[in-house]
């Protein structure tokens, strides 16, 4: 029905796509055919979007479809991905992605990188070696099944032979082409002088298959009659699942990351000189270009907000993965977007500032793939072991086989193999690498970047936390505190008043007044105030004539209607100042002082709450801070601080910091990341406000992108966990090798159960590991912050 | 039991076949999105 709605010469191609029509373009979505390479057809991948049932991806391809030259759609609801086969001599990409526009949907080419490509066929060959491995291993096992079911001799020894024949013809595509990685990446390793986990199991494998093949072939020389064909074919079988599952466990521990890694789109509308616009791949964009981005799109790098395509002027944004905000951020004319962040809005025109590796985006990504290169302390440790242990195990494997070499040279062999394969040195060499990825990708998702992997195990000691006050028990802008105001006026008009004539200025001070009457704007409804002749005086304060107000507020009642009313300090509202110490602003009309507001740095909403959960794990907390006493000590009593220090330099914090470390103490510090650089850096570990910060310059182990302080208590408990976890999995690969190597030395284990023993020893520290993947949420005597974390 | 000499080779050819069977299935993508083509069922041809 949709699919008849249009012909060929109804589409006229969008001209924003037809870029995509030479070659050179359409190439880097598309790939040839592969089941048809005579008739040159090709086979573009399509992002879209706009999908909202299943019945969506049918219109699409029956729409798809009826165009001439489109061999066939396929259309992935759960990938939100279009393959389309088509001739490149009939039609072409813009024609593709204009029909589907056509049809309401909106499509982007999926350009797939060689990254993705490889991997593709990477994935395919694995799993093809597992299912090869599979299949052979049943049908082996089958031929196997009369000797394990008959007693000697029921069997002729002609049948016998068959069936060992049988069992080598079918081990052999398990031996050549399943297990082709365990001897290629042996030999590999052999060849630069290196011992890898591979080698045991190549060398397990090998002296298995050599056993078995002389018994089939040569029954009755010294090699012995007995074939291991089943238990070769089975632990290549379980050592391939194993790794099939690894890759998969890895990936979804992974999955965080890769989607901030991933998600800024290829290509972005961009305005050409007459107004019109083009789509260019990203890496043509340069600073000052003006994008266009639709809904649902990310933008492409940091820029300015020119052009609103609402009525309302205002798009809300999601930041969520980048800053940690959860909610949809409002954005309106001129304010910066940053790259990454999704458009929930209508279109909007931005105009570039800050493009590529320099935005915060591209900060974060190159700060995240840092962070995962690195090698923390104890999988070095893991990985310089390895080397010895893997010696000893063949060093055991020769010296079993020897032992047992006069009395039956078959079994002998066998053992050593069983000693080879059991040994599974990958458990100790995950252990840690597997529990620290999944917990950094556990912080990701919170809004937490790990600058380094180490920074998991040193905040897992800390003892003492020391907090910086601006910025990070505080908020950077100052609020209300209280105020005090003259007989016959509420408080709630009194504050609009002033928060009228404050909204007409940017002083950091006005905008405290205007949020603080936002903030209780329910119990002024109906109240109306009309300014006339505003006038600032930089530095001093605002002055505004009243003209119109609600008729029965308390405005009225204490006639304000003539005279000049003025907000600022004492001596621009001629009146005297009451205290020193406090930051106070005044409003006063002609007849003199009418209200007083006092003014404070806003405590995080959160950081009582954050001190007492710091307590509750048993940390001593401290406040240092360069600001007067007075300040200091109101934030300390409101937070609940017991031990702080004011006015410090940052040498005074450097030496509070060497005075505690000299006592045994290990300390995290948590700063804004600006000022405290030398500081964060000397301690054990360290947390900084990513708010407004250039992120390469936060020289801290951790960086709260939305500067959340109540994650900290949650940081410290989920490194905790994590450190468990890897003491964990080292304690099983210690034990299960302490166990298992002596069993099978001893000839007790068989070599498939050996290879059955190792691949779940690495699967269970991958699983462990798997744990880490989501936040802890906290233990149950607090709902409120229980709710958060999950 | 004689027919075990005929029999036994014949696995081994049915197993090569079958195997052959999976590689084509694999190579095909057969096995990339699985939840896809049975949701596809459901769907109103029109």
């Amino acid at each position: 029905m949709l699919a008849n709605a249009f012909t060929t010469e109804a589409i006229a191609p969008n001209s924003s796509w037809t870029i995509l029509d030479t070659q050179d373009q359409w190439q880097r979505f598309s790939q040839p055919f592969e089941n048809d390479p005579s008739q040159q057809l090709v086979q573009s991948s399509l992002l879209l979007d706009g999908l909202h049932c299943a019945a969506c991806s049918g219109i699409i391809e029956h729409g798809l479809q009826a165009l001439p030259g489109i061999i066939s759609a396929r259309v992935s609801m759960s990938k939100k991905r279009a393959v389309v086969v088509w001739s490149p001599t009939l039609t072409c990409p813009s024609k593709i992605l204009s029909a589907i526009q056509i049809l309401g949907y909106s499509a982007s080419p999926a350009s797939h990188n060689e990254n993705q490509l490889n991997s593709t066929s990477k994935n395919r060959a694995a799993f093809w070696r597992w299912m090869v491995a599979g299949f052979c291993m049943m049908q082996v096992m089958m031929y196997a099944s009369p000797s394990y079911f008959t007693k000697a001799g029921d069997i002729s020894i002609d049948i016998r032979q068959l069936l060992n024949w049988a069992s080598w013809l079918l081990s052999l595509p398990v031996l050549l082409f399943s297990s082709s990685t365990f001897f290629s990446n042996a030999l590999r390793d052999l060849k630069l002088r290196q011992i890898s986990m591979d080698l045991p199991v190549a060398l397990g494998i090998g002296i298995t298959f050599i056993v078995s093949s002389a018994a089939t072939f040569e029954p009755n020389s010294w090699w012995g009659n007995t074939v291991y064909f089943d238990s070769l074919t089975m632990f290549v079988f379980f050592l391939l699942s194993a790794r099939l599952i690894e890759v998969k466990l890895h990936t979804k521990t992974l999955g965080a990351l890769e989607a901030l890694v991933s998600r800024i789109p290829e290509n972005t509308e961009r305005q050409n000189l007459d107004g019109s616009f083009t789509r260019v791949l990203n890496s043509q964009l340069k600073i000052g270009d003006i994008v266009r981005v639709h809904m649902g799109e990310a933008f492409p790098a940091d820029g300015k907000i020119v052009l609103c395509g609402t009525s309302s002027g205002k798009i809300s944004v999601d930041e969520s993965l980048l800053t940690g905000e959860s909610t949809p951020i409002q954005k309106s004319l001129h304010d910066s977007v940053i790259a990454g962040s999704y458009n929930l809005g209508q279109t909007v025109n931005i105009v570039l500032d800050t493009i590529g590796e320099s935005t915060r985006y591209g900060q974060i990504v190159s700060l995240i793939n840092q962070a995962a290169i690195e090698k923390p302390r104890l999988s070095q440790l893991a990985d310089r072991v390895a080397r010895p242990f893997l010696l000893f195990v063949i060093l055991s494997a020769a010296l079993s086989a020897a032992l047992l070499w006069d009395i039956d040279r078959a079994r002998a062999l066998m053992t050593a193999a069983a000693v080879l394969i059991v040994t599974c040195p990958c458990a100790l060499s995950l252990a840690t690498p597997a529990a620290m990825l999944a917990s950094a990708s556990a912080f990701v998702k919170r809004g937490i970047l790990i600058r380094r992997l180490q920074a998991i195990e040193s905040i897992a000691g800390i003892d003492t936390v020391i907090f910086d006050k601006t910025g990070t028990l505080t908020e950077d802008h100052i609020q209300v505190k209280a105020i005090s105001h003259k007989d016959g006026l509420s408080e709630v008009s009194a504050l609009a008043l002033a928060a009228a004539i404050a909204r007409h200025s940017l002083h950091p001070i006005s905008r405290a007044l205007a949020n603080a009457c936002q903030n209780n704007e329910a119990q002024q409804q109906g109240l109306t105030i009309e300014l006339d002749d505003i006038k600032e005086d930089v530095g001093a304060g605002i002055s505004a004539t009243l003209k119109n107000t609600t008729a029965n507020s308390d405005l009225v009642h204490i006639n304000l209607i003539h005279g000049r009313l003025k907000l600022g300090s004492a001596k621009f509202c001629v009146i005297e100042e009451t205290s020193q110490l406090l930051q106070q602003v005044y409003l006063a009309d002609a007849n003199g002082w009418l209200a007083t507001f006092s003014l404070q740095e806003a405590i995080k909403p959160n950081a009582a709450q954050t001190i007492q959960d710091l307590k509750e794990i048993n940390l001593n907390v401290e406040l240092l801070s360069g600001d007067q006493s007075h300040t200091v000590v109101s934030t300390a009593k409101e937070t609940g601080i017991s031990q702080f220090q004011a006015t410090c330099s940052p040498h005074d914090k450097l030496l509070r910091l060497q005075a505690l470390k000299q006592q045994g103490k290990k300390v995290l510090m948590v700063g804004d990341g600006l000022n405290d650089g030398p500081i964060l850096a000397s301690a054990h570990a360290s947390i900084a406000m990513g708010k407004g910060v250039p992120l390469t310059l936060a020289h801290a182990d951790y960086i709260l992108l939305n500067g959340d302080i109540s994650q900290i208590p949650q940081l410290i408990r989920h490194a905790k966990k994590t450190m468990q976890v890897i003491k964990q999995n080292i304690a099983w690969a210690i034990i299960y090798n302490l166990v298992c190597i002596p069993l099978a030395f001893f000839g007790v284990l068989s070599a498939w159960l050996a290879g059955l023993g190792m691949a779940t020893s690495s699967l269970i520290v991958i699983a462990n590991a798997l744990r880490l993947t989501n936040f802890s949420a906290r233990p149950t005597t607090l709902p409120l912050t229980a709710e958060k974390a999950k | 039991m004689d027919i075990l000499f005929v029999l036994i080779p014949l696995s081994v050819l049915m197993a090569l076949v079958v195997l052959g069977g999976l590689w084509w299935a694999v190579y095909r993508g057969q096995f990339e999105d699985i939840e896809e083509e049975g949701r596809r069922i459901f769907e109103d041809d029109e």
